[in-house]
């Protein structure tokens, strides 16, 4: 029973970092219906800015997360300009194809410059965790989950509450028509580029000191992040956010009871069979449409 | 296969044949001959997909992992199981087939980026397993020692072996799009509504197209193992699907030469770039940027692109069809007599019973009944949001319904799919009209009439084209035959719609708002193509707004509001009933 | 003063000229309609009024001032709102979003947004009960009020309404109709693309007809419906919305 808490608390630990990431792959379909491949890549060259400027300059980890943060939004801002911006007027096939190469092109470049060697990032408190009956709790699972619950109220109080969030998902459903009526199409796509970068960004800032960093996080991270998102329906908020945790759950139960090498497997096998068994996700479309 | 293609085949093969007797003649060093088995193998690849994603419009982000399929199939049956090559290769091409299959049976009814991400999930799956079950698989290591049929031991002697491959599924991929199955796929990709409504299984037709393209992989695989005699699980990661697809589209993803000069080029530029790889990463960097790069200004890749320079504009007009009268058999009781007995009683050739159909709690059809009588023309008229689209979108199959049943010719249709209906004799126009629009008005309307259930089906492909034709011409179209979908105006569109509905030798003809966007004289021209159809004694079930034009046409209206019938008989009879007039035409 | 002014207009889609030289004024406080028949360019004038497809050529004068080759945003900021063909209300934003949406061309606060919006149900009560209706569950005559009031939002000195009554039963097309009537009261000036002649001279002070690309006639509607060429050629199909 301990042992099964405390692989529930590390369970959900690691979901927050998948719902995190997936709530950057909803608002960016939600903008621009478009599933953005190199979602995992914000995190991973999130990371390495922490590398480099906690570790290797030595700043305050406080500084090196503002100067990380402040990387993403303009990754964010050249991604939406060059990836893209220039083809939102075609299908969503080939912008698919172009994130892809974004993703390749992300990775390759951080390996071209900094080498294959995984890196270590120190968690962001010097307390290691406390003890909460049967149960050690990690100060940086602790932090994920609570930074991932405020980013949730925040971002369903800015979609829901707000007449930006409003805008945004005019944006998302007919871009001509909002533009009609004034609201300024091409910023509000530049600020959902920015917001998920930024929210990628954090997510692997968070996941680095529990992982190594490497070229590869992100895309792995992402691929489980995507599956959340499926599982949860897709566009769905609160539906990606409960897919993340079940994702995180599943692979560490199966990690732990079933195969460690076969742990990456866990999530997709889960995902495929969601597909074939409940393809609308957990809640169901949101927005059906009339023919 | 029809006459026109032979010359084209002789062609083919005879250039073909050169090319499998160089490769097996002239001699050449072991860097040029590995250089062009990776091409040669690479290309049957991704001739897959050409099918999947140029035909189909459906993404495949697996295709190593098919290829892997085939090759780990030979590797292993070959190097620790002692079987024959070909058998093994046999074995490799199914397998890949049959997970390509199954894999689109999961995700095909979902679409885009379900698809993406299911086939990323499959190669990830993949790549674990080949890595970490070492005692089948032998892991990292990979298989070596991997054998060659007896007749092509010789490496020369198999390089031919896989160029002729590589000849024949080009071959194939070629002529696919002009067959009933290519027309499907390319059908499926313009526009999924129309297909089915025309008639075709939509997800059959992406399953079979995702498993054709696996197949093709597994192929490729299982050759390329059997030229390099050695396979690891790194030569099949997810940046080897990448490459892949980055070379079909490259080359240009709707021709099977596309795909071989964007497999040839991929190969070659990596070959050039070598000194580049020094720096790990700066290789895959640059490529990544090539991939945006081509996608942002080449779309349709390097073929599309000299091919947009060269090709003929149109074809020339065709010669008139035969001037053979449309006479639907519908009407004259051939196709009644062919269903059975029953399916004729009391001339109800359509039947909607109680028919409800709800979209959360609104109620946008709630319990409706009516019965198209054979060779009528029958209007269901009603103000806007009373729900007419809906009920023939349920009649039709596109929405499930709620509740109450739906009978063509006395067989019972409710449950049945959207193409099932249209084998049962319904064929259906749109309010927005819905071509395929790359393609030509007359492989639009060969599709309406290759719907299962058409007699002319098994007449063969003359007896399909020239009903085609003589649909066209029907409508007034013939000489434009072979222009495509975007060269005509709206009205003319709408008349390939009809005739394309008109083609599949319908037992009724539902039209939904044809004259809708039609100015005055399309109106009238519409009215008088309408009367002859009427005439050949075709059932009619149609919808629209222009009273002029339904008074004029209709024998027989049924009028809803909010949702239910509030009037039903003789057209001038119905008109003159006090709550339509007041519902339907307004207080005056 | 005439509020609109066009001159030369010419727009080009590819290699079809849609327009080709159109000329006309709209008077403050005037109902203008424009006529013709499928694919005469009526559409076409109006997106490029409201800044969707740059003209190949002319000019487009707003109050006096050029405004051809801005951007939509740019001309909804001045007081130009365009209601479109097909509605095109937003299917996944409630019915009072949809509207509130249609003052995204000024800098009033999101509590003044939500009050005006409010009171647009006064001007439109039989959509009142569908505030918070998603868009796409509406009817074909619903979503035309949302889309109408969702343009008056934005408090246009000039509004492009096209196609109102298309694909709406006699009965609500009178209904949009008497709407227009009751813009056209408040002062607002209207110019009103329509195919169903009859309805939207019977509102309209004066109307214009295109003819391929070109404008072919202008008159007052009495003018206009008399003139038997033109029932003939441009109107054949007005009877059919109206009373049997």
């Amino acid at each position: 029973m301990d042992f099964f808490l405390q692989l529930l608390f590390t369970g959900v630990g690691i979901g927050a970092v998948y719902a995190l990431v997936a709530l950057g792959f909803v608002l960016i379909f939600r903008a621009t219906n478009v599933v953005n491949f190199a979602q995992g890549e914000f995190s991973m060259v999130a990371a390495y800015l922490m590398v480099v400027f906690a570790v290797d300059l030595g700043w305050p980890y406080w500084l090196a997360f503002a100067i990380a943060i402040a990387g993403m939004a303009l990754l964010g801002a050249i991604f939406n300009l060059l990836v893209y911006y220039p083809l939102r007027n075609r299908s969503y096939l080939p912008v698919l194809i172009s994130t892809i190469g974004a993703s390749i092109f992300l990775m390759n470049t951080v390996l071209a410059l900094y080498g294959p060697q995984p890196q270590v990032l120190p968690g962001w408190f010097d307390t290691p965790g406390i003890q909460l009956g049967p149960v050690y709790l990690d100060s940086q699972y602790l932090l994920i989950i609570a930074v991932t619950l405020g980013l949730v109220a925040f971002q369903y109080w800015l979609f829901e509450r707000t007449l930006l969030g409003k805008k945004l998902q005019a944006t998302s459903q007919d871009k001509e028509m909002a533009a009609l009526l004034g609201i300024p199409v091409a910023a509000m796509i530049m600020i959902t580029f920015v917001y998920s970068a930024v929210l990628g960004g954090i997510a692997g800032i968070l996941v680095a000191p529990v992982l190594f960093v490497s070229i590869q996080m992100g895309s792995t991270i992402a691929l489980k992040a995507f599956a959340a998102t499926i599982i949860g329906g897709f566009g769905d908020v609160a539906g990606a956010i409960l897919g993340g945790f079940a994702i995180g759950i599943i692979e560490t139960f199966g990690a732990a009871y079933i195969s460690v090498p076969f742990k990456d497997a866990f999530a997709f096998l889960v995902l495929i069979l969601f597909l074939a068994l409940r393809p609308q996700g957990i809640f169901g479309e949101r927005v059906a449409e009339k023919a | 296969m029809n006459a026109r293609a032979l010359p084209g085949l002789l062609a083919y093969a005879l250039v073909a044949v050169v090319f499998v007797a160089l490769a097996a003649t002239v001699k050449t060093d072991d860097y040029v001959a590995n250089i062009l088995m990776q091409a040669a193998t690479y290309a049957i690849a991704v001739f897959g997909l050409s099918i999947v994603l140029g035909l189909c419009g459906q993404i495949n982000l697996a295709q190593a992992a098919f290829f892997a399929l085939g090759a780990y199939a030979v590797g292993l049956g070959t190097a620790d199981y002692r079987l024959p090559f070909w058998l093994c290769l046999a074995v490799g091409i199914a397998i890949a087939l049959a997970a390509g299959a199954l894999l689109g049976v999961s995700t095909l009814r979902l679409g885009g980026h379900y698809l993406a991400m299911v086939t990323i999930s499959f190669q990830q799956i993949l790549t674990v397993v080949l890595i970490n079950a070492i005692g089948f698989t032998h892991g990292p290591d990979g298989v070596s020692s991997i054998g060659r049929p007896a007749l092509f031991a010789s490496g020369q002697a198999f390089l031919a072996l896989a160029v002729a491959a590589f000849a024949i599924s080009g071959y194939f991929v070629w002529r696919l799009p002009d067959t009933r199955l290519g027309r499907a796929m390319r059908a499926v990709r313009d526009n999924e509504l129309a297909a089915s409504a025309a008639g075709i299984d939509v997800f059959r037709t992406k399953v079979t197209a995702f498993a054709l393209c696996a197949g093709l992989g597994g192929l490729g695989g299982g050759l390329f193992a059997g030229g390099f005699s050695y396979v690891s699980p790194d030569q099949f990661a997810f940046s080897d699907s990448i490459v892949l697809l980055t070379m079909a589209l490259l080359g240009g993803v709707s021709s099977p030469i596309g795909s071989a000069i964007g497999t040839g080029l991929l190969i070659l530029i990596p070959e050039w770039l070598r000194f580049l790889k020094s720096v790990p990463g700066l290789y895959l960097a640059i490529y990544g940027a090539a991939v945006i790069l081509i996608v942002i200004f080449m779309p349709d890749g390097i073929w599309g692109f000299v091919g947009r320079l060269f090709r003929p504009r149109a074809r020339a007009a065709p010669a008139p069809a035969e001037p053979l009268a449309l006479r639907p058999a519908a009407g004259d009781g051939v196709a009644a007599e062919a269903r059975g007995p029953g399916a004729s009683g009391a001339g109800v050739v359509l039947e909607v019973r109680g028919l409800a159909k709800y979209f959360g709690g609104l109620k946008a059809v709630d319990g409706v009944d009516f019965s198209v009588r054979r060779g009528e023309v029958h209007a269901l008229i009603g103000p806007n949001g009373s729900g007419k689209t809906t009920t023939l979108n349920v009649v039709t199959g596109l929405y499930r319904a709620t509740a109450g049943r739906i009978f063509v010719d006395g067989v019972d249709v409710t449950a049945l799919p959207a193409h099932k209906r249209t084998s049962a004799g319904l064929a259906r126009t749109f309010q927005n009209i819905r071509l395929f629009r790359s393609m030509t008005a007359l492989e639009n309307v060969v599709i309406g009439a290759e719907r299962e259930g058409n007699t002319l089906v098994e007449a063969g492909h003359g007896a399909l084209q020239s009903r085609a034709r003589a649909a066209l011409e029907f409508v007034g179209l013939g000489s434009r035959a072979h222009e495509t979908v975007p060269s005509f105006s709206y009205g003319h569109q709408r008349l390939i719609e009809i005739a394309r509905a008109l083609a599949a030798n319908p037992t009724v003809l539902l039209l939904d708002e044809p004259a809708a966007g039609l100015n005055s004289s399309e109106k009238k021209a519409l009215h008088d193509l309408l009367d002859r159809i009427a005439a050949e004694g075709l059932t009619i079930l149609i919808i629209d707004h222009d009273m002029t034009l339904i008074a004029g046409v209709a024998e027989h209206l049924t009028v809803l509001n909010f949702g239910r019938r509030i009037a039903d008989g003789e057209t001038a009879e119905v008109l003159r009933q006090p709550d339509v007039v007041t519902a339907y035409l307004g207080a005056s | 003063m005439a509020l609109l002014e066009i001159e030369g207009l010419s727009v080009n889609y590819g290699e079809i000229e849609a327009l080709r030289g159109v000329s006309f004024t709209i008077d403050e406080g005037a109902v203008v309609a424009l006529l013709g028949s499928n694919g005469a360019g009526k559409s076409t004038t109006l997106r490029t009024i409201s800044g969707l497809i740059a003209p190949r050529a002319g000019e487009i004068r707003f109050d006096g001032k050029p405004i051809a080759g801005l951007g939509p945003r740019a001309i909804v900021k001045l007081g130009v709102a365009h209601v479109p063909e097909g509605r095109r209300v937003f299917p996944g934003l409630s019915v009072r979003e949809n509207i509130m949406l249609g003052a995204s061309n000024g800098a009033a606060s999101s509590a003044a947004i939500r009050r005006e919006a409010d009171a647009m149900f006064d001007l439109f009560p039989d959509i009142r009960p569908f505030a918070d209706k998603l868009g796409w569950t509406l009817s074909g005559g619903q979503q035309q009020m949302v889309a109408v009031a969702r343009g008056l939002m934005a408090k246009p000195r000039l509004l492009l309404l096209d196609e109102p009554s298309l694909g709406l039963a006699p009965v609500i097309v009178q209904a949009v109709f008497q709407i227009i009537g009751e813009i056209h009261q408040r002062g607002a000036t209207v110019l009103l693309v329509e195919q169903n002649a009859h309805m939207a001279l019977k509102v309209a002070d004066w109307g214009y007809v295109l003819e391929s690309g070109r404008l072919a006639l202008g008159g007052d509607p009495t003018t206009l419906w008399s003139d038997e060429r033109i029932r003939d050629a441009y109107l054949g199909g007005a009877q059919t919305a109206g009373r049997r």
